[in-house]
Formats: structure tokens, sequence, C-alpha cells
């Protein structure tokens, strides 16, 4: 695809669905058919063309300028290219996402990921509750791909996540990891209160806990080569803005030992 | 034929026969073993590639590639890249099952994973991490996973899947000819320290060293290979020999590659080492080992390596 500015005409009322608008899908469009592209639902709907002024630009990145609006499900469905938001996202950005790279300059609202199983988002701000979570009628949550978000996040981030990593350089809010089966949250600013319930597998890290569950065991201090591991990756494919690696020796807490337990915390030892 | 009308060239003093080594597709992986420190990598990686010198007896052919810097490796460790060469990638399966499982799964601090990218898999830590007994976890980074074994040192690592190559060649080889047997395997050592610079190459026998080159077959059942007599200098006289008067002994270094390039460069190296330190070491001639050209794919004449 080549380059593509989508540059919002003025405010909009209400929240406005993005789900398909993506590089691969538009690149099989003529410019007309991308301008009578329809967009949101229902009653609701509207084309591409109605809200936004569409122009070809150099490269091949699909950038939507669009400061002030409430966009929903930016990026959902990508899985390939790159898109660039160029101000805060609604809800469900990225959801589904299996490749490519979602940059989003300002905070992405909740939902962030959920269903993901490939490809990078990078958020500039916050994002808000259920990063990487699931919506009712999915089995899992985020199942793969990689989320960095600048800033912090909201409450219950990875709920029911499987696979998959998510970078904050903030703090978690509460229940980080709740229903976790797979997949890394790292929190280089701190793991909020309580995460972890119900967790059966999966790995939150970070320097500090708010709080633990009861049902939370400390397994002891130790020198995990899997954090080594994760490091070396991260610092492989994020350069930058990868986590400050953690050191040598980690504290491990082990559970939800009200499930199977084979979840973890890592804190500095 | 004499020997006169066999050499290619002459080089420093040696003579350097007109005739091809020749080798055989195989299938290849690479390995990557790490541990606290460059000692106990090379413990876990030398006992993982013991008994691997011929596939015909060992099941495998198996040597250490090269020692890896901690920036080099998946965990920030010293490590070291092993290479295991087989029939087929089906044939590698137990070998590499049994290899980790016994020799660097019990290998205090090690870890394991991949040394060879390539679209073809082969199983690593598929079977060693039933040895977690339900209490393994695995990690998925990208597209590779990692399981983490429990152990009583900490955890144990190892990487689900590592490539395999069916471009590998098994059999490259040199035979190094002389009338001095101190000399002739002081030669054949630099010329295996020569070989272990280029990558993706191994010398699976002792030192990288063979004295009992093989002919094909034997006069016993059940036998697939014997002694090659034609080079053996007590049976000079008694058999076809393929030796002059004044030899004294033989030496051959053979070599596995994952591809055939890397085991052309190799045998330059080698032979380049070997001419370097001319005869003052009573090496008087290097040939190659040949079926005739029939059997293996690929021939490497010694007059395109000098």
């Amino acid at each position: 695809m080549s380059g593509l500015t989508l540059r919002l005409k003025a405010p909009t009322a209400g929240p406005i669905g993005l789900a398909g608008v993506v590089p691969s899908k538009l690149a099989a469009l003529s410019g007309y058919d991308i301008g009578a592209l329809v967009i949101g639902a229902g009653k609701d709907s509207v084309t591409l063309g109605d809200v936004f002024s569409i122009s070809r630009t150099s490269g091949d990145t699909l950038t939507i300028e669009a400061e002030g609006a409430a966009l929903d499900l930016v990026g959902s469905g990508l899985d390939s290219g790159t898109i660039r938001l160029v101000g805060n996202a609604g809800a469900q950005a990225g959801r589904k996402m299996t490749g490519g790279t979602l940059e989003i300059t300002g905070n992405a609202g909740s939902l962030l990921a959920s269903g993901m199983t490939g490809g990078t988002i990078l958020i500039g701000g916050n994002a808000g509750d259920n990063l990487g979570g699931l919506l009712p009628g999915d089995r899992f949550g985020m199942a793969g791909g990689t989320v960095v978000v600048d800033g912090n996040i909201g409450a219950r981030a990875g709920e029911k996540m499987r696979r998959g990593t998510v970078v904050v350089r903030g703090k978690t809010g509460a229940g980080a990891g709740t229903r976790m089966i797979g997949g890394t949250i790292w929190a280089e600013g701190g793991i909020g209160p309580l995460p972890g319930l119900m967790m059966r597998r999966g790995t939150l890290i970070g320097p500090s806990v708010e709080s633990l569950l009861p049902s939370f065991v400390d397994c002891g201090r130790h020198d995990l080569v899997i954090v080594r591991v994760i490091s070396r990756y991260l610092k492989d494919t994020l350069g930058s803005r990868a986590p400050k690696a953690m050191p040598l020796f980690v504290r491990k807490i082990g559970g939800d030992m009200a499930t199977i337990g084979r979840g973890e915390i890592l804190l500095p030892a | 034929m004499s020997e006169a009308t066999r050499a290619a060239k002459t080089v420093n003093g040696i003579v350097i026969d007109d005739t091809f080594a020749e080798a055989f597709g195989m299938s290849g992986t690479g390995i990557i073993i790490t541990a606290d420190s460059m000692k106990w990598a090379r413990i876990a990686a030398t006992v993982a590639t013991g008994f691997g010198t011929s596939v015909i007896g060992c099941g495998a052919e198996c040597g250490i590639d090269r020692e890896l810097k901690p920036e080099e490796t998946p965990d920030g460790r010293p490590g070291v890249r092993i290479l295991i060469f087989g029939f087929s990638p089906d044939a590698l399966v137990p070998q590499v099952k049994n290899r980790i499982g016994q020799c660097v799964l019990t290998s205090p601090g090690s870890a394991c994973y991949s040394g060879l990218e390539a679209p073809a898999k082969l199983g690593l830590g598929k079977a060693p991490r039933f040895f977690g007994d339900g209490f393994q976890t695995a990690k998925k980074l990208g597209a590779s996973r990692y399981w983490r074994v429990p152990v009583m040192d900490g955890e144990f690592v190892i990487e689900e899947e590592t490539g395999v190559t069916t471009d590998a060649v098994g059999g490259g080889n040199l035979l190094i000819v002389g009338n001095d047997r101190a000399g002739l395997l002081e030669t054949a050592e630099a010329a295996v320290d020569a070989i272990a610079k280029i990558d993706d190459v191994i010398t699976p026998f002792p030192g990288g060293i063979v004295r009992s080159g093989s002919k094909v077959g034997s006069k016993y059942k059940g036998m697939f290979a014997s002694s090659n007599d034609a080079f053996c200098p007590t049976l000079r006289g008694t058999v076809k020999s393929e030796l002059g008067p004044d030899t004294l002994a033989v030496l051959e270094i053979v070599i596995d590659g994952l591809t055939s390039k890397s085991v052309a460069d190799a045998m330059r190296a080698g032979l380049k080492a070997v001419t370097d330190g001319g005869t003052k070491r009573g090496v008087t001639r290097v040939t190659a080992g040949n079926y005739g050209g029939k059997l293996g794919q690929h021939h490497y004449h010694l007059k395109d390596l000098i």
C-alpha cells in the first residue's frame, strides 16, 4: 500500500468505529472506493470520506490524524503494515490484530489488544482497563504479539491472556493478570493491588507489588535464566523501548494456589 | 598408479594428489548450550557430543562448532554451539532427545536453545520437558517457545524446536601421509585447529583426527566398514598399497558441515595448514578418500582447494 493519511474533517458527536480500516484492505481499493468505505454500523454508519479527508502520502503507513475524536476499534484486524494514530484511541484498539504495527501517540481506551495474536502495539500515553482482555464470547484474551505502553494501564490487564508480552513503563491497575493462562506483563513502574486472581500460568514482572492475594506464596530468591531470555528478547525486538533488565536475582511469588498455581510474580530480590 | 602420476602439485615439498574427497548428503542440526561459565558450557557440550564419531556406529556424527560470547546467546551467558549430523531428520530425533536429555538437562546451570535457523524444524525441548512431571511451564516469545523445567539447581530452560537442514554434507576428508608419526600428528592437530575457525563444520573424530580410515564392507558378515588396507603402512607389500616405500603413517581428518561450501572451506583451511608446515614434520603427501565417485554426491578435488 502506498501511504495514506486520513485527516478528521470536523469534531464528531459520538464514537466512530474503524473496524477493518487496515492497510491490507485499503491497498486493494481505489481512492474513490476508500472514500466510499462504510464505517460504523446501523443508523450510525457513515463513509470514510464523510468523516475524513483522504490524501496519498509517501511511505507505506496509514496515518490517522484525529485529535478530539473518539475512534473505536482502530487497527482492529490489522494483519500487516503500519497504522499511526495521531491522537487518542477509544475502545478496542488493535482488537484481534494478527500482525503489523499499530502506533498511537496518545492514550488508548479499554480493551486495547483484546484477542490480539500477533504484531506490535505502541502507546505513547496511558491505556484503559482490560488491556489484552476478552469480550463476551471470546474464549481467551491476548494470545500473541507485543504491546508497549509508555504510561500507566488500567484494571484487570491480561485477563485470560494466553500468550504475548505487555510492557508498561508506568504501573498496572488492580487485578493485573486476573485468570491469566500465559504470557508476560512487565510493569516498570510497579504492579497494582491484588494481581493474578485465579491465575493459572503466566508471568508478572515489576519492581514492586501493592498487595498480594492470600493464595499467592513466596517461592524464594532465584537466579532465573528465563528472565534473562525475556530481557534479551525484548531488547532485540523493542530496542530502546525495552524495559531495563531485572537484577540477577528475583523473588518469585507463585500462584494462584486457588487454582493450579503455575503463575508467578517476579520482583527484585 | 604410481604416486608420481597422481601428483597434482607440490606445495612446500608436500605432494598434493590429483584426487578428490567423496562426501555424502546428510541432515544436520545446530544446538546452543549455555551455562553459568564457559567451563560448564564446554562440559555439557563435550558430553552431549560424545560417542558421535561415525553415523554408522554411533547413530550420529557430533561435535562442537564454536564457542559463543555472552552477547551471542539467547540468555546472555557463555555458550557453545554443537552440530549433530545424521542420515535424515527422523534419524536425528532420538539422537537429540537422548543426548540433550541425558547430557545437557543433567549438567549444572545449563540451558539449551536453537542453534540453526532453517524452515524445517526438529524437536529440541519437546521430549525433555516431560522431565518436569507437570511442573514445567512454557514461555512463548515471538516465534520461539521456551520450556522451563524445574531441576534441583533452579530451572532448565530449553527451546522447543531447532532448525534442521537436509543440505548438510558428511565425509569431507583429508589424508595426511608422512614418515614421522609424531610430526604427522602435530601437523594434523594444526589442520584441525585451522578447520575449527570455519563456521558450520565439525571434525567428529577424537581430537578431529582418525587413524583408522575405513573402506566400505568387509570379509566378515555384519561389518559395514573395515580396515583401509591400501593405506595401512604395515600391509605395504602384501596388499595393493597406496603408500610409497618411505611412508610410516597416515592420519585422516573427516569433516561434516551444514553446507557444501562450509565443508570446502574447511578442507581448504586444513590443507593450507598442512602445506604451510612444510616437510619439517615428516609430511610427504596429502591425498583424499573416495569410492570412485559413484557413492557420494559431493566431490572435493584437492587441486581446487590449494
